[in-house]
């Protein structure tokens, strides 16, 4: 964290000297937000779960001393909001290289049914600008991801787990409301106040691929990153939500977090999950403070008949 | 009459789940203990956070229980499956038994195998096959909705549930 203020004390030293910051003080201006920034960063990062995922990714994008600095590109990475096709084409690198990780299972029919329960729950969250993409992978792994721009993916493993489609739309839910919650995009634009210092940003000769790549690290890497506790608390109570609003019965989600809570404890089918993710029982506490007496009138639908079931 | 019907199958299923799929369970905070399924029914006891509970059967939002000497309905959010401490994962060998309905043999068949890691997320390479197999399952709004309606399911109006009390630092991902 030290270092990351210093490097980025450096830019606004950098930046006062550039041509651009002669109206008034940019400098000044600049490190005020910064340091905004950083201690909001401080304040969204106590989780001594993974202490060392930003200050490694820090780390990794330190630029050459020499490089020259975007102001415009700084300014974005401070001020700034992702259009809609930034977000898609973030989501689209991060989704092609989780799937050069894993591929999809090859059954339509499946595939079909997840993207239909998928669309309904994501269709009650309110974002219309987003074409909702989702996939089951191939791996007995027990995960589910989601990246900007609408692109979910559950793997084989936890679909296993499923009893019925109020479980599933839980699970969907919680991924969606990662991408309407943009969870991503904030880990995304903390880091790219680093990747601003140039790297990202002297880019005129660089394809836009490469640049979005930049952004978001090596491969696939941000899904074994993962997001602050509280982001994912947020998305099991939005999910919760998404899912009653589409008609289920609001207990899918916690069901399947049930179901992992009674997986014995060195499944190495869920090392990645619980890396990434608060404990179950954790969550599930979490959802009884929230949710309390809400939805005791509630009259959802489980939909077990017409669950489609794997091999 | 019809009541008396479904009760009594209610009934037959916790027997049956009873006999079959007890559970255990762990409090996740101080609760109440109901007759019915339901806050407005009477109270038959409460139990306290971190205390062990045999799960007998579930039921919407609810879980009957044992615990001690008190069988009656809780909360599902305030037990978790599973006995042990409150912060481990669980230890469960039946994988929710009562409150999952899932066959076990088909969890049993799968133990064992590996899962993702860190590293071939990193190493992994962009395929573009993938993602273009992926764009031929997109469905659409409309699609959507009719297979919505061929299971009765309406979009219900349910407002936003609120963020827990914090218990330490406040989330700034609200704000944010």
């Amino acid at each position: 964290m030290k270092r990351k203020f210093t490097m980025m004390a450096l830019v606004v030293s950098l930046a006062c000297f550039s041509s651009v910051a002669s109206a008034f003080d940019l400098g000044k201006f600049l490190e005020d937000r910064i340091n905004q920034e950083t201690n909001k960063d401080k304040a969204a990062q106590p989780a001594p779960a993974q202490p060392s995922a930003t200050t490694q990714s820090a780390a990794a994008k330190v630029p050459p001393a020499n490089q020259k600095i975007d102001v415009q590109q700084l300014g974005f990475a401070l001020f700034g909001d992702y259009s809609i096709e930034e977000e898609n084409r973030i989501g689209r690198q991060i989704s092609g290289n989780l799937l050069g990780a894993v591929p999809l299972v090859r059954d339509d029919t499946l595939q079909r049914y997840v993207n239909l329960v998928g669309n309904w729950v994501a269709l009650q969250s309110g974002r219309k600008d987003i074409t909702w993409r989702f996939g089951v992978l191939d791996t007995e792994d027990i995960n589910a991801f989601a990246a900007p721009g609408g692109y979910i993916f559950v793997t084989k493993g936890l679909y296993r787990l499923l009893n019925n489609e109020a479980e599933l739309a839980g699970v969907l839910g919680h991924e969606i409301a990662h991408v309407t919650k943009k969870h991503h995009l904030k880990v995304l634009k903390q880091s790219s106040l680093i990747g601003a210092l140039g790297q990202v940003a002297s880019s005129k000769a660089q394809n836009s691929d490469q640049l979005v790549q930049n952004l978001i690290g090596n491969g696939a890497e941000i899904m074994a990153r993962g997001l602050d506790k509280n982001a994912e608390y947020e998305a099991d109570r939005v999910g919760m939500v998404f899912a009653a609003r589409a008609g289920y019965e609001p207990w899918g989600l916690p069901e399947v977090l049930q179901d992992m809570a009674a997986l014995p404890a060195k499944d190495a089918r869920t090392s990645l999950l619980f890396k990434t993710h608060p404990l179950p029982a954790d969550r599930l506490a979490m959802l009884g403070e929230s949710v309390d007496g809400r939805f005791d009138a509630l009259q959802g639908k489980d939909v077990a008949n017409r669950f489609y079931r794997i091999r | 009459m019809k009541r008396t019907l479904i009760s009594a199958a209610t009934l037959l299923l916790c027997v049956s789940a009873a006999a079959a799929l007890a559970a255990p369970g762990t409090v996740l905070r101080d609760e109440k203990i109901y007759g019915q399924p339901s806050s407005s029914a009477a109270v038959a006891g409460s139990v306290a956070k971190g205390a062990s509970v045999n799960i007998l059967a579930k039921e919407g939002g609810w879980l009957r229980v044992t615990a001690g000497k008190t069988t009656g309905w809780i909360r599902l959010l305030s037990v978790r499956a599973g006995e042990g401490s409150l912060g481990g994962t669980g230890v469960g060998d039946v994988v929710g038994a009562a409150t999952t309905r899932s066959d076990p043999s088909r969890v049993v068949a799968v133990a064992g195998l590996r899962g993702l890691n860190d590293e071939e997320l990193k190493q992994a390479k962009f395929n573009a096959g993938e993602l273009a197999q992926l764009d031929t399952w997109v469905v659409t709004v409309s699609q959507a909705k009719t297979f919505a309606s061929q299971a009765s399911l309406a979009a219900v109006s349910v407002p936003a549930l609120p963020e827990p009390k914090p218990a330490k630092a406040p989330s700034s991902w609200e704000s944010n």
